[in-house]
Formats: structure tokens, sequence, C-alpha cells
């Protein structure tokens, strides 16, 4: 789920940044550093959108490095327990099938797939109901919920399950 | 005493232990019980809180050694205590409780469209080859744009999501609504199992809410 959210960091500028674009260099540092990663409690950061305020610089004793405590608003994307969403299949195997949705990977085990659809191997491994009517493959559209989550140092890993009502196949890119 | 409290063998043996545990007899079940019955019972309390798999497995464990026929008296008591077997609890979703407050949940549409003006000025700053344009952010624009197009104006569709927020639904329970396009009241309680303590009051409005919504959604 997106989520617009005010975040503060502590930013050093080396003094070869100073001068009259300070504040613009100390912005694009940020962005460097900041957009693409994620955490725990925020997840990805996807964008910034604005700068809120700039502190007044810190001179670090020793080097000559400044800090600058920097308040700005991004777009975060983040997942829960509990969530809903919709995902695009990556992968299929006999353990289940991965799926991902932005930036996030998603696993859905064999045991959280409706028992009446069956892994077929072959050229493109896929779930089908026996009745060949629901089938989950690569590209395939599911939407599915969110059970678990686990942050990494670069990125979200997800446990999702299709066995609830209303979630499953949406789109099936054979028929499209 | 140790071995009346059997040892937790693979599942392929549990029947027969079932019916003769005092006949096996190795040193080793002595050091294995306690230390599997101490480690079966904290995930079997844990089980309560967390996942339903855990709990099937320690159930199915203790259920195939059949503690309750002897023993010691805590793992007798263990037996009593898993007896009464709770319905996991729905996963609901909890954001106040993870997120500061300031966080603004937004739902998809309203996403998209920010990310594509930022794109629109990334496209200057594309030129300049030290900025790379991080993967995190083409995936979530990829994303939103996926999900984010279903209504034509999101902006009608945070207008009509709100009329609920009186009737007591969160931010982020109108966001997974918004998110999900859901067609009918009852897609949307199973959707979202924290709405439907409060079933009776939300039923109409949110009938009233997804016929509104009908009228907003892109014809694909």
């Amino acid at each position: 789920m997106f989520f617009h959210i005010t975040l503060e960091r502590n930013m050093q500028l080396h003094p070869r940044h100073f001068g009259r674009n300070l504040k613009e260099n100390l912005v694009t540092k940020l962005m460097k550093d900041v957009e693409g990663t994620c955490s725990g409690r925020h997840g990805f950061v996807v964008a910034i959108t604005g700068i809120e305020n700039v502190g007044k610089g810190l001179i670090r004793d020793g080097t000559g490095f400044v800090t600058f405590p920097v308040k700005y608003q991004c777009v975060v994307f983040r997942p829960f327990k509990g969530q809903i969403l919709e995902a695009v299949v990556t992968m299929v195997n006999k353990m289940g099938f991965f799926a991902e949705a932005g930036p996030v990977q998603i696993f859905v085990s064999n045991h959280l797939i409706p028992d009446d659809m069956e892994f077929q191997s072959g050229d493109m491994p896929n779930y089908t109901t026996s009745d060949g009517s629901v089938k989950i493959q690569k590209d395939s559209e599911v939407r599915l919920k969110l059970i678990g989550t686990r942050v990494d140092a670069t990125e979200i890993f997800c446990i999702g399950t299709i066995k609830d009502d209303f979630l499953g196949v949406i789109n099936d890119p054979t028929t499209s | 005493m140790a071995e009346k409290g059997g040892k937790l063998l693979p599942k392929g043996t549990k029947s027969s232990l079932t019916s003769s545990h005092s006949s096996l007899g190795s040193s080793k079940r002595k050091e294995n019980c306690p230390t599997k019955s101490k480690k079966g019972r904290k995930v079997q309390f844990d089980s309560s809180i967390g996942s339903t798999k855990s709990a099937d497995k320690t159930e199915s464990m203790f259920d195939k050694v059949n503690l309750g026929k002897g023993g010691k008296e805590d793992k007798t008591g263990n037996a009593a205590k898993k007896t009464p077997v709770k319905d996991p609890q729905p996963l609901e979703l909890k954001i106040e409780q993870e997120l500061p407050e300031c966080a603004k949940c937004m739902m998809d549409a309203e996403a998209l469209h920010i990310l594509q003006g930022i794109q629109d000025q990334m496209v200057i700053l594309s030129e300049d080859p030290s900025i790379k344009i991080p993967i995190s952010f083409d995936r979530g624009l990829q994303y939103a744009k996926s999900t984010g197009n279903h209504y034509t104006d999101y902006q009608s569709v945070r207008s009509i999501l709100e009329k609920l927020k009186k009737d007591g639904v969160n931010e982020g329970e109108l966001c997974v609504i918004a998110n999900a396009c859901p067609e009918t009241a009852d897609e949307v309680f199973a959707l979202v199992p924290s709405l439907k303590a409060k079933r009776s009051k939300l039923i109409e409005p949110l009938k009233g809410v997804l016929s509104e919504l009908v009228k907003l959604k892109q014809s694909s």
C-alpha cells in the first residue's frame, strides 16, 4: 500500500558542495541516498515529493563535514499483513508461485492455494483447477492476501494466500 | 517418567507409539523428550497469537504422540489446554499501530497521479548521467498504473469513500476498498475482516457507496 509520509534524516555534506547551490546539492544527495532504499518500518521509499525543512548545519569535530537535519516528504510502499493486493505471477513451481506487486516479491505456497488447483509441469508450469476453467501461470494477475512479511537489507519479501474468499486469478494472459 | 511421555517420532511411526510407548526403551528419548516437549509447549502458546501453520504442526504432533495417556502432569495439562482449539482469527489490517501518525494512506490512483508528476520531472533529471532512477520507482509506478486505473477520477472516489468515515471506517480500510474495487458488500467484508464487527451498521451505507463507485469505474 502506498503512503505519503514525512521523514527526517541527517545528511552529511562535504565542504566542496558549499556555495550558492548548497541546498540543491543537499537535495540531490538526499535523493541519491534515500530513493530506492527500504526499511522495515517504512517500506520502500519510492520517490521524494518535497523538502519540508532543512535545519542548521553542524560542523563535525575532526572533519570538515557538516551535518544537516533534513525533513522531507516521500511516497513509500509498504506491505502489511492482512492487506489485499493484486500481483503479477513471475514464476510457478511445485512449491507454489512467486508474484510481484511493485517493488515487493510475494510467495504463495501450494498449501495456501485452493485444494482443487493442481500443479501441471511443462513448458509453462501452472496451477489449474480440475475442470481447467482457472489457470495460474506466469504473467497471470492474481488477487492475494498477505499473511507475513520479511524485510531484508534491500528488499521486502512477503508470503501470501489465495485460499480465502474473493481471492485468486483476476486475469489470465492466455485469454486476454 | 520421561518414557511415559513418549518420543516425538516422525509422522509415520506415530500410530504405533500411541499403543506402546512404554515399550520403547532408549536412553536418547529421555534426553529428547523434555527438550522437545518444552519446545512444543512454547510453539503451542505462540500459536494462539501467531500463524495457524505452527498451530497445525504442533497440534498434529501432540495428537499423534497422545500425551494425555500418561506422563507428567504438565504434559497432561498441555493436552487439556490444547483441546479447546480456537478458530484462528482472520488476519486484520493494523496500519495505525505500525506507522507514525503523520503517515497518510494513499489510494493507488492517488499514488499514480503523484508518481506520474515526478516521472515528468525525472525526464529532465535523467539527462544528468550521475542521477540514476531507482528500480523501485519504476516498479512502483508500473504497479500504480496497473492497479490505479480502475476509476476515471480518483478525487471523486475519495470524496465518496470519505462518507464511510463517519461510520467508523479508518483510512487504511478505505484505501483497501478503493484499491480492491469490490462489487458487493459481501466482498468488502471478506476482504476487510475488521469491518465485520460493524456489519449491521455499515451494510447500507456500503451498498450506497459501491453503487456510486460503479458509475465511476473505467470501462476497460
